[in-house]
């Protein structure tokens, strides 16, 4: 399972809900630069395993290691900055900020700022807001957005949003990037752009991504290795070809809807 | 004239503490009920200052506003954490208050609740405008600033907030604070304005007063509050509604912009773009 | 004079406890603070006090009349101030808010129909005073203190058992599950509220019977919340806990040390709790679903 150092090793981990096991002794790695997937049926506990990754919520037992240093129960923006960012299942953008400003704020919260120098207007601060919002623009412009840096995210049609949402992730400079599926919503036209947007993410940024998702083409399509998760436990772990052939993940899929 | 005159000032001065709170609810998204012991930490400190100890007004009107923003700190760093929810705070800044009230009422110092007569009257209308004017242009820029992008962050969604870097405690407890020092310092030019001060003048009335400004101008804007506090004042005065009937209203606009508009007047706009654009936005707001 | 602060203590923290339990009821289930509760405490107040007044009715009549009209007086609340915003999945902000307006609102209409004139109810229970182990209790004291405990004993059974007070106990764990499993939510928000008014409606005239009838006297209510928090926010038991605890404690500060000091008292214990367990005695650390 790991032959480099893992980038992200989670181990054992746990989590319950008052009666209800979400997560269920969990373990997997993700390595550097790689694309990893994490598919399971609804309610597997794939978007638990990201909060508990990224801080939102606290395990009952095991361990995160992001490059080997635990994080498990540290507060989200500390793993931020650590260099973990992340997008939502229901999109949650600062809706009415604009795009520029909501890609403005994770650029200002990684500057260290004089807090007189902002409050007085001086030269010091004005420049540094005025670096920050040309990096801001030029991420927008990486990403195909730039044209709606004034408009207000809340009025951006869906899937623009959903690539918003990944420029703000971006804009924390982080190494890995978790994806809560991003392709909800989307056609199969659309999902093709976003698994090239993906690739290019990854080589332009130089970082590694782990996704959750249900549509099966953009999973096989771009994930390797790929985590099957059922009932907040492991199923299985392997290449594409692997998952695609392996009877207890066809058989978990069963009646559980397929790609959308 | 004179009468205008103590209008306007009174208006300025209202003014004031209202970008405080407009700071704290219409930026960050956190309720209170309270911001008025704020104001009262500020007047009679101020008031204390220059009336037992001769302290230079303008001195005493910044040690109005520091205390204030420490006084604040007191409620809300054990409220403010980040696993709290707001509904804490306003219990507490409910239950500060009125312990606020009942330590004015009885100490020698600030004379009980008879209150504290004969305060300098060292508010003219060039002060009150430098504040203001001051006020406004440093709350501005801490708007603009990294830290008011966090707290205008956590009022849209403190949870990809948080995911964006922004550290919640830290940012509530800074925008409290800052709320607090306006508050403060719109206390201490009230105290040397009127000459005299009592508990009675900081109560709930007082902070509805506020926070009715601040919601019908509309969260998000710094002008929309400022005109609705004005209006506030010089309507009233004009109109000679008496007080209750004043707070029937603030009451039911509470409830009326709630319910068919919470944007209030310019909400998450400012009157300078309106003009910028030259028409009004309408249509539908995401809420 | 131990037991009868004692005494004391348990009947201010029994009204306490209704009004914290009304409070509660409605946190658990809709997950915001309704700040207007006090309002409703004061209203049922009014209420009860026509009715002692002007129809001479009886302390039951009186009480079962206040609960009705605050039961009312709440759910016509919801229904104006609150419902909409709760369809359109408002930021508990917005409900705040809504609810500040409508508590300042109803108490400055009556300030300015009915009144500041400070009333009193007609003296149901005089000076009596019952001889219990050596001291002379209050009877009036010791009559609110039981009733309170009855009411929310009555309360307790209602939610333990019956079909409402079972949907009511799901839609305090998941709203829209309750729904989809077929539960009418508006309602079942209806019930909640006709009985956190109820409740306020009771606390209101035990208010007004132990001390008087004036249109800020919800502000008392704060004391509630306070209560609510130390027991544990949207717990039931909690309400129960907290506001004895509250009441009798504040009770012996008053009494023992300064009654000045109460309110200060009060707020530090508030600070306490939040700073060293800020879930209360019972309440049940709710992780946000993100």
């Amino acid at each position: 399972m790991n032959g480099s150092r893992a980038l992200l090793s989670v181990s054992c981990l746990t989590k319950d809900f008052g009666g209800i096991r979400a997560v269920d002794s969990l373990s997997f790695d993700v390595e550097e630069g790689s694309i990893t997937g994490i598919i399971g049926p609804n309610g597997a506990g794939k978007t638990t395993v990201f909060n508990l990754v990224t801080g939102l919520c606290r395990p009952t037992s095991g361990t995160v290691r992001f490059r080997g240093a635990e994080i498990g129960g540290r507060r989200p923006d500390a793993i931020v900055r650590e260099g973990i960012a992340r997008t939502f299942q229901n999109i949650r953008l600062f809706n009415r900020r604009t795009c520029l400003d909501n890609v403005l704020t994770p650029f200002f919260q990684r500057e260290r700022c004089s807090f007189t120098g902002a409050l007085l207007g001086l030269p010091g601060a004005r420049r540094l807001e005025r670096e920050l919002a040309d990096r801001a623009h030029s991420l927008l412009r990486t990403l195909g957005l730039e044209e709606y840096a004034r408009s207000e995210a809340g009025t951006l049609p869906y899937g623009l949003q959903r690539k918003l949402e990944i420029a703000r992730a971006l804009a924390t400079e982080p190494s890995l990037l978790l994806l809560d599926e991003p392709a909800a919503g989307m056609n199969p036209e659309e999902t093709l752009r976003l698994a090239g947007l993906i690739t290019e993410v990854r080589e332009k940024f130089a970082i590694t991504i782990l996704l959750i998702e249900h549509h099966m083409d953009l999973v096989m399509n771009i994930c390797s290795p790929i985590v099957v998760i059922n009932f907040g436990a492991l199923l299985a772990t392997g290449a594409p070809d692997e998952i695609r052939e392996n009877p207890e993940v066809v058989a978990a899929y069963l009646g559980a809807g397929r790609g959308r | 004239m004179d009468y205008i005159l103590s209008i306007v000032i009174l208006g300025g001065i209202n003014m004031v503490a209202v970008l405080g709170l407009s700071i704290f609810t219409g930026f960050t998204g956190l309720f209170s009920l309270g911001h008025a012991a704020f104001v009262a930490v500020g007047a009679y400190t101020s008031a204390i200052l220059t009336y037992y100890y001769y302290v230079n007004y303008y001195l005493a009107l910044a040690a109005g506003a520091v205390a204030a923003g420490a006084v604040s700190l007191i409620i809300g760093a054990p409220t403010l954490r980040a696993k709290l929810r707001s509904d804490y705070f306003a219990i507490a800044v409910l239950g500060f208050g009125e312990a606020l009230r009942v330590l004015l009422e009885n100490l020698e110092i600030t004379n009980g609740a008879r209150g504290l007569p004969g305060i300098d009257s060292f508010t003219t209308l060039p002060v009150v405008l430098t504040c203001l004017v001051g006020g406004v242009l440093v709350a501005r820029n801490f708007l603009r600033s990294r830290w008011g992008a966090a707290c205008i962050a956590i009022r849209e969604d403190h949870v990809a907030a948080e995911t964006a870097g922004v550290r919640l405690f830290r940012t509530r407890l800074l925008s409290l604070v800052v709320s607090a020092v306006y508050c403060g310092l719109s206390g201490g030019l009230l105290a040397h304005f009127l000459s005299f001060i009592q508990p009675q003048m900081f109560t709930l009335v007082q902070s509805t007063q506020l926070l009715a400004a601040v919601i019908a101008g509309g969260m998000g804007s710094l002008s929309g509050p400022l005109i609705a506090s004005f209006v506030f004042i010089a309507l009233p005065e004009a109109l000679r509604v008496a007080q209750m009937w004043r707070l029937v209203a603030y009451g039911l606009l509470l409830v009326l912009i709630m319910v068919f508009r919470p944007q209030g007047l310019l909400g998450y706009s400012e009157l300078s773009s309106l003009f910028r654009r030259g028409v009004v936005r309408e249509g539908e707001r995401r809420l | 004079m131990f037991l009868q602060t004692l005494i004391t203590g348990l009947s201010i923290g029994g009204i306490y406890s209704l009004m914290a339990v009304g409070y509660s009821l409605v946190f658990s289930v809709l997950n915001f603070s309704n700040f207007a509760h006090g309002a409703v405490i004061m209203l049922g107040a009014y209420v009860g006090l026509a009715l002692a007044t002007r129809f001479s009715l009886g302390l039951g009549l009186v009480l079962a009349g206040s609960v009705a009209g605050a039961g009312i007086i709440a759910v016509i609340n919801e229904r104006l101030a609150y419902s909409s915003l709760r369809r359109r999945k408002a930021p508990s902000l917005y409900l705040m808010i809504s609810a500040m307006g409508c508590s300042v609102f109803l108490e400055n209409m009556v300030y300015a129909t009915i009144g500041s004139r400070f009333y009193a109810f007609p003296e149901f229970f005089g000076r009596q005073v019952v001889n219990l182990w050596g001291s002379s209790l209050s009877l009036l004291d010791l009559s609110a203190f039981l009733f309170s405990i009855l009411a929310i004993w009555a309360l307790h059974l209602f939610i333990g058992r019956t079909k409402t007070g079972i949907a009511i106990r799901a839609g305090v764990s998941d709203m829209t599950m309750c729904s989809l499993m077929g539960v009418d939510l508006d309602r079942l928000i209806s019930v909640v509220f006709l009985l956190a008014g109820g409740f306020a409606g009771i606390a209101g005239v035990f208010l007004g019977i132990k001390y008087l009838v004036y249109p800020t006297m919800g502000w008392v209510t704060n004391k509630a919340y306070i209560a609510a928090v130390i027991g544990g926010l949207g717990s039931l038991p909690g309400a129960l806990a907290g506001g004895l605890i509250l009441g009798v404690v504040e009770t012996f500060v008053s009494t023992y040390v300064s009654s000045v000091m109460r309110d200060v008292f009060s707020f530090s214990l508030l600070i306490a709790f939040l700073v060293m367990r800020p879930d209360g005695l019972f309440g049940r650390s709710g992780e946000e679903k993100v």
